[in-house]
């Protein structure tokens, strides 16, 4: 893939800086603003990445205390996701609900998050008991909240209760205040929230990139499907942009505790703020990815120009983008919204990394949209640039190809926070329950949920961030509306269950697994539930060949899982290990892991840390907490065998018109795969040899992988691999697992 | 804009003279007894001849440094304000001329500033500072 | 006949890399190309030719969100 020739005059028409005003109000909301609680305490920057202590707060009981970080939660749980686990798993009972007041929702950066020297160095974990899932959620996200609460001295900070007012936490790691105020008049979408917020707190403009803001919007209040912005101020823009903590419901936790905000003003950054015990090394890592950007993004992924939307062709092209709720995985419209669009509707010429040092620079923004319809009818906004999954998500599998819909989709579903992969899964379903009869106009309030209607869609949203109507259902997600449509008797309960594409209550995100095994597994045999952040195998095991045993899908069901679980454990983002590699990459040994990129880490963790690990120790790390998830998922009655089993239509066609779009591969692995002759047998006969094949099939991936990783053949962890891991520590985690093993 | 200029007519790339550009640059610029941290460096090729690393002002760093610590001054030329920088040393990665440097001592990086002290000390008269315009900047 | 990644293709005279990535339509930018055992690197895609009956490996890296 070449790069292209750029013409700035054809694109920079746009004014980067110009978008509607929100701060007129600033004054009067601030005003109204009242002092709950005031703390004072001595702010701290880490050692060696970490500050040793997290912050609690109890919204309802306006408790704040410090808790010290001790050695076993570094040896074991490392940070991030870890410390959120840990937290959660001490704060919750078997029978804690999402909407208890004992569920928290923790925010953890990880020893290595506030890095600036290498890409993708920012990230916090989210994490909470999801109102979709009933088990925890963790949520990978940019901004600078995260760096930002670590250099304000706290390595996690804990929220727990529930505000019978509106509230906002403000955590001033300069002046060291932490103050509970009352939120009574604050705007409550995040686009203009956090426009005001950010203002109200710096204390002058230099000021403005040392604040960072935590929100949601009007439809997590109506749905279970809120998503948490974290926000970060863009100096050329001059505006606040977001990065979301998307899947699994936080955002409505967060309004559930009736949390407006969360603000931190942190110190400004240097390069040493974590005070690492080996500078060098990162500084030379760093500079060295630095320069593989530069010399190999350019005829690459070209993230740096595209972000991630790069693979929207990519994906049509080998038949793997879900179109039309992921019956089909290409359509002659792509072209209208893949990255060659987008380069030229995203601004370029800009700096677009979610926090300093990202060189990859994948968050992408498209300016100056003058939106048509909703509250904000006739704002001309910047939408953060629709990344792969928005495109997928909320375009193709819908049907939608106009890419300003797409992008007014993107929009509200970002300033409403709400999860932009839920909800174009959901709305996916919604499309094809309503082309097949399941639904209709009089049972979805007059909205004509037709393939690609985008005004009827945005209509949904809105109605979702009002409370009203049609959207409020469709706000529940995708398995409480099979629940809800089976019950009314609005069509075939097997149909239904078969094309709702969720598994443990979260909807799948944009790619088709159905003609990759491995990938049927990377989706349902999650943690949290099917999302491509644990294993994206599809290439590997479909297009490769690389996995041609159940072992060798097993094995990457293993290794990929728990390596990409460290990122979490540590603030780093995922895509510099594999979005760029390096140009001698091909020669190497194990290419597909990238090795070069794996030592990064392994050097950036020790230089960070001063603790010396190999890249087996690595996985190691990986494997306490993933295992330590598993059995937090059945301690809360879910994490089971049952629980990982796949709607069908992400193993194989559903529908005749499925089967026969792609008839010819079909046809031909009744004679390689079954050993039978298709000839003469109607695609009903056909669907159903395919669906006996591939349902046992998933059935022996399951049996393969629950062995690979130690667990039982109904997915508990063994106590051998507990004690392995070191987990045998933890009387509460053998308890759980004891009562499922006999 | 000011920009350092290196004529290989006239230098020798360090055969008959003691880089005394480059110590003057790490002396009375950085500060620090040590010309391998001068803002130029001056390479023979084992053939005859030689390269400079320099830069040229072309402001790429200007584009990709995310904390608007680098700006072009009233002469063009792009001075890098420690007290914004973040340390990222993307500068240093993204440079192309391989001219923005770092040292083990100081969190932020540093660059040539097209000042001339180096000009002043050459012995053959080799380093120059030219006024050229300023180039557009470019995507990276 | 070629064998690409364990499917069969009509192999044709002067036949190259690039033109195999074409006929199967791989357009994912980041590739591992193998024939019959030996690496081929990316500059030589154009230029590689490839004989009757030869074992080509394509492995597409790892990409997605």
């Amino acid at each position: 893939m070449s790069q292209l020739a750029f013409d700035p005059s054809k694109v920079m028409d746009i004014d980067y800086t110009k978008r509607t005003e929100y701060l007129e109000g600033l004054e009067a909301i601030k005003a109204a603003h009242k002092v709950l609680k005031e703390i004072t305490y001595t702010p701290s920057l880490p050692d060696r990445g970490y500050n040793n202590r997290t912050l609690y707060v109890n919204v309802d009981s306006l408790e704040v205390k410090e808790k010290p970080v001790t050695q076993q939660m570094k040896d074991v749980f490392i940070g991030g996701r870890g410390f959120g686990l840990y937290h959660l798993w001490n704060a919750v009972r078997p029978t804690t609900r999402w909407n208890d007041p004992e569920n928290e929702i923790v925010i953890s950066p990880g020893p290595v998050c506030g890095m600036t020297q290498y890409a993708g160095t920012g990230k916090s974990l989210v994490l909470s008991l999801s109102p979709q899932t009933d088990i925890p959620i963790d949520c990978n996200v940019g901004g600078f909240f995260g760096p930002l609460l670590k250099f304000s001295g706290f390595d996690a900070l804990e929220l727990q209760g529930k505000s019978n007012k509106d509230i906002i936490l403000f955590i001033d790691g300069v002046k060291g205040i932490i103050r509970l105020e009352e939120a009574p008049t604050d705007p409550v979408d995040s686009h203009v929230l956090g426009e005001v917020l950010t203002h109200m707190y710096a204390e002058n403009e230099a000021d403005l990139p040392n604040i960072s803001v935590v929100s949601t919007g009007a439809a997590a209040e109506h749905s279970l499907i809120g998503m948490l912005n974290f926000s970060f101020y863009d100096r050329r823009r001059k505006c606040v942009r977001f990065k979301q903590a998307g899947r699994g419901g936080i955002g409505t936790v967060f309004r559930n505790k009736r949390i407006r905000a969360l603000v931190i003003r942190g110190p400004k950054v240097a390069g040493d703020l974590n005070h690492p015990a080996d500078p060098e090394t990162i500084a030379k890592t760093g500079i060295k990815f630095h320069k593989e950007i530069r010399e190999n993004d350019p005829h690459q992924c070209m993230m740096r120009r595209n972000g991630t939307a790069h693979i929207v062709e990519i994906m049509d092209a080998y038949d793997l983008l879900p179109v039309h709720n992921f019956q089909y995985g290409s359509h002659p419209d792509v072209h209208k919204i893949d990255s060659s669009y987008w380069q030229q509707r995203c601004t370029q010429l800009t700096v677009d990394g979610c926090w300093y040092g990202c060189s990859m620079a994948c968050a992408k923004g498209a300016d100056g949209l003058v939106l048509k319809t909703g509250p904000y009818k006739g704002h001309m906004v910047t939408v953060d640039g629709p990344e792969y999954e928005n495109t997928a998500g909320l375009g193709s599998n819908c049907g939608v190809f106009d890419p300003d819909d797409l992008l007014e989709l993107n929009f509200y579903c970002d300033t409403y926070g709400i999860c932009t992969i839920t909800y174009g899964t959901l709305t996916a379903f919604i499309m094809e329950c309503f082309q097949r009869g399941i639904l209709n106009k009089e049972r979805t309030g007059g909205l004509e949920m037709a393939w690609g209607n985008a005004e009827a869609d945005l209509e949904m949203m809105h109605q979702m961030a009002r409370g009203e109507g049609f959207g409020r259902i469709a706000g529940l997600g995708v398995k409480k509306m099979k629940e809800h449509f089976i019950k009314n008797g609005w069509g075939d309960p097997q149909l239904i269950n078969d094309i709702g594409m969720e598994n443990k209550g979260l909807e799948y995100s944009q790619y088709m697994s159905k003609e990759s095994l491995a990938q049927q597994g990377g989706y349902a045999l999650t943690n949290k539930g099917p999302q491509h952040d644990e294993a994206w195998l599809i290439f590997m095991d479909m297009v490769n060949k690389q996995l041609p045993t159940f072992e060798d899908k097993a094995e990457a069901l293993y290794y990929f899982p728990l390596f990409r679980t460290w990122f979490g454990l540590n603030g780093f983002c995922k895509l510099p290990w594999n979005d760029v590699v390096p140009a001698n990459n091909s020669s190497q040994p194990e290419a597909h892991k990238v090795p070069e990129h794996v030592q990064n880490y392994v050097d950036l963790f020790s230089a960070t840390t001063g603790i010396k690990i190999t890249k087996e120790d690595l996985i190691m790390q990986s494997a306490r907490v993933y295992n330590f998830q598993r059995v937090f998922n059945i301690r809360m009655g879910k994490g089971l065998r049952l629980h990982d089993a796949a709607p069908y239509r992400s193993l194989g066609p559903v529908t005749r018109e499925e089967y026969e779009s792609r008839a010819e591969r079909y046809d031909k692995q009744i004679v390689d795969e079954m050993g039978l002759d298709p000839t003469g047998k109607s695609s009903a006969e056909k669907m159903a040899l395919h669906r006996e094949w591939r349902t046992k099939r998933f059935s022996m991936l399951m049996d393969a992988v629950y062995t690979r990783r130690g667990w039982t053949l109904d997915g508990v962890p063994t106590l051998e691999r507990l004690k392995e891991l070191g987990l045998d520590a933890f009387p509460e985690v053998v308890e759980v697992v004891k009562q499922h093993l006999s | 804009m000011k920009q350092l200029v290196i004529d290989f007519t006239k230098c020798d790339a360090g055969r008959h003279c003691d880089h005394e550009c480059e110590l003057e640059c790490a002396v009375k610029v950085f500060k620090v007894n040590d010309p391998a941290q001068a803002a130029l460096q001056i390479k023979a090729y084992e053939d005859g001849g030689g390269h400079a690393v320099l830069c040229d002002q072309c402001g790429d760093c200007v584009v990709v440094c995310p904390s608007e610590a680098l700006k072009r001054n009233k002469l063009g030329v792009v001075i890098i304000d420690k007290k914004v920088c973040v340390g990222c040393y993307m500068c240093i990665g993204f440079c192309e001329k391989e001219a923005f440097m770092r040292n083990s001592d100081w969190i932020t990086p540093h660059k040539c500033t097209s000042c001339g002290i180096c000009v002043k000390v050459c012995p053959h008269g080799a380093l120059s500072i030219v006024d050229v315009p300023e180039p557009a900047l470019r995507i990276i | 006949m070629l064998l690409v990644n364990e499917e069969p293709l009509e192999w044709h005279d002067g036949m190259t890399v690039r033109d195999v990535l074409c006929a199967r339509n791989y357009r994912f930018p980041m590739l591992i190309i193998h024939v019959n055992d030996a690496l081929i690197l990316k500059k030589d895609y154009d230029t590689t030719t490839i004989s009757d009956g030869a074992v080509v490996k394509v492995i597409h890296l790892i990409s997605g969100g």
